[in-house]
C-alpha cells in the first residue's frame, strides 16, 4: 500500500475513540479520523476518501445502522464495521442485512482481532476500488477498440 | 362442641397476617428482579464501552512501556525522544481509564440502590441522588430514543426506605419509556413542598385511555403484552408510597400528549405508619 490507509471511527463515547486511536497509532501508520457525532462523519465522507468506517450501534440522534447506510450511499467501496456493546443478536442481523456489513465486532473488543478486521477491511476496499478502475479502463479500451474497428470497416467499405 | 379459644383464634389470625406480609414482600422482590432483568441489556451496553476502553488501554500501555524500556536501555537520543511521546500517550490513556472506571462505578451504584441489604431500616436520604442513580440504569435502554431532562430543586433529606423508593422511580420511568413510541422526552422534576417533597415524572408518550385510568393502580391490570409487564408495578408503587411512607401518588394524562406522575413523600415519617 503506497498510500496511508484512511480510517473513520464513530462512537458517541469519546473514550472509545481515544483508545482505538491510541492502539492503531501504536501499531500502524493509518490516518485516523474520530467523530462523536455521526452527522460530522457523514460530512467527512462526502468530502474525503475513506477506506473503512467503524461505527458504534447505539448513539443519540443517529444510530450506527443509519450512519453506515449513509456511508454506503456516499462511498460504496469503503468497508463498514459495526462495533457494538448491544447484547442482542437482532441488531447484528439487521445490520448485516440492511447495510451489507463487512464485520460485526462486540464490545469489549479485543485489539488484535479489531486490528485484523480493520486491516482486511482496508485491503478489501482498496481492491474494490482498483477493480472499479480496471473495469472503467477496460470500458475505455473497449470503446476505443470499437472506434478503431468502425474506422477500419469504413476504410474498407 | 366447645367454643374456640379466643386466644387461639387471635394467634392464628396473627400468623396468617404475618404470612400474607411475607408473601407480599416476596412478590415485591420478585417484581423488582423482573424489572431489573428487563433493563439488563441496556445496562450491559453501558458497561461494555468503558470495559472495552480499559482493556484496550491496558494493552497499549503495556506495549508502550516495553518500547520505553528498550529505548532507555539503548540510550539512543532519537529513541528516548520517541519514548517521551509514548509516555505522554500512556498518561492520557490512564486518565481515560479513570473516567471509564467512574462510569462503571456509577452503574454499579445504581444497581446497589436496589439491593441494599439494610432496606428494612429507614434512613435520611437525598432523593435527588437516589433518582440520579436510578436514571443510570435506564440510560442504556433510553439512549438514542428518549431524552431525559432533570430539573432538581434543593430537597431536604427524606427519612425513607431508599431502595423501595428507587423501585417506584424505576417502575414509573420504565413505564414512561414504554409509553413513548419512537422519539420522546421524559422530564423528572423535584421540589420541596410543605413538610414533604414532590417528585414529578412526565413523559411525552401515548397517554392513558380514560377507561383505563381508574384501573391502573389495581394489581394485575396491564395493557402491555405478556412478558413485558406483570401488571404489578403501579400497585406495588402505590403501596410503597402510601402505606410504607405515608405519601401519595397520582397522575394526569392526555391521550396522544403524555402522562405525568406525581409522588409526594413527607420528610419525616409518623411513628405509627405501617412498615
Amino acid at each position: 500500500m503506497n498510500q496511508k490507509a484512511l480510517v473513520v471511527i464513530v462512537d458517541d463515547e469519546e473514550m472509545v475513540i481515544t483508545s482505538v486511536r491510541a492502539y492503531l497509532e501504536l501499531e500502524t501508520e493509518f490516518e485516523i479520523h474520530g467523530f462523536t457525532e455521526p452527522e460530522q462523519a457523514v460530512k467527512h465522507m462526502e468530502n474525503n476518501l475513506v477506506d473503512i468506517a467503524v461505527s458504534d450501534y447505539l448513539m443519540p440522534r443517529m444510530s450506527g445502522i443509519q450512519f453506515l447506510t449513509r456511508a454506503k450511499q456516499i462511498q460504496p467501496e469503503a468497508s463498514r464495521v459495526l462495533l457494538t456493546g448491544h447484547a442482542d443478536k437482532q441488531s447484528a442481523i439487521q445490520a448485516i442485512n440492511e447495510v451489507g456489513l463487512y464485520q460485526y465486532v462486540e464490545k469489549p473488543w479485543e485489539n488484535a482481532q479489531l486490528l485484523l478486521i480493520i486491516q482486511n477491511g482496508i485491503e478489501r476496499s482498496k481492491l474494490l476500488r482498483e477493480l472499479r478502475e480496471k473495469v472503467s479502463e477496460l470500458d475505455t479500451a473497449h470503446s476505443s477498440l470499437k472506434n478503431v474497428q468502425k474506422r477500419l470497416l469504413q476504410a474498407f467499405l | 362442641m366447645s367454643q374456640p379459644d379466643p386466644a387461639e383464634v387471635s394467634n392464628e389470625t396473627e400468623a396468617l397476617r404475618a404470612k400474607a406480609d411475607r408473601l407480599a414482600a416476596q412478590l415485591a422482590e420478585e417484581h423488582k428482579m423482573a424489572e431489573l432483568g428487563r433493563l439488563l441489556a441496556g445496562i450491559v451496553h453501558e458497561i461494555n464501552s468503558p470495559i472495552g476502553s480499559i482493556l484496550s488501554n491496558n494493552h497499549v500501555i503495556t506495549r508502550s512501556l516495553e518500547l520505553v524500556k528498550k529505548a532507555l536501555a539503548s540510550g539512543d537520543r532519537a529513541s528516548i525522544e520517541k519514548a517521551n511521546r509514548q509516555v505522554e500517550t500512556c498518561l492520557s490513556l490512564a486518565s481515560i481509564d479513570k473516567i471509564a472506571c467512574e462510569r462503571i462505578s456509577e452503574v454499579v451504584r445504581g444497581l446497589k440502590t436496589f439491593v441494599r441489604v439494610d432496606s428494612s431500616e429507614r434512613r435520611k436520604t437525598d432523593l435527588n441522588e437516589q433518582i440520579e442513580n436510578t436514571l443510570k440504569l435506564t440510560q442504556g435502554e433510553f439512549k438514542g430514543r428518549i431524552e431525559v431532562e432533570t430539573d432538581f430543586g434543593e430537597l431536604p433529606p427524606v427519612e425513607c426506605h431508599a431502595s423501595m423508593l428507587s423501585q417506584v422511580f424505576l417502575n414509573i420511568l420504565v413505564n414512561a419509556g414504554q409509553a413513548i413510541e419512537g422519539q420522546g422526552r421524559i422530564t423528572v422534576r423535584t421540589r420541596p413542598e410543605g413538610d414533604g417533597v414532590h417528585i414529578s415524572i412526565a413523559d411525552t408518550g401515548r397517554g392513558i385511555k380514560p377507561e383505563d385510568r381508574p384501573k391502573i393502580f389495581a394489581g394485575g391490570f396491564t395493557t402491555k403484552p405478556v412478558g413485558v409487564g406483570t401488571g404489578l408495578g403501579l400497585s406495588l408503587s402505590k403501596k410503597i408510597v402510601e402505606e410504607t411512607h405515608g405519601g401519595s401518588i397520582d397522575f394526569e394524562s392526555e391521550v396522544g400528549v403524555g402522562t405525568t406522575f406525581h409522588i409526594r413523600i413527607p420528610v419525616e415519617q409518623k411513628k405509627n405508619t405501617a412498615d
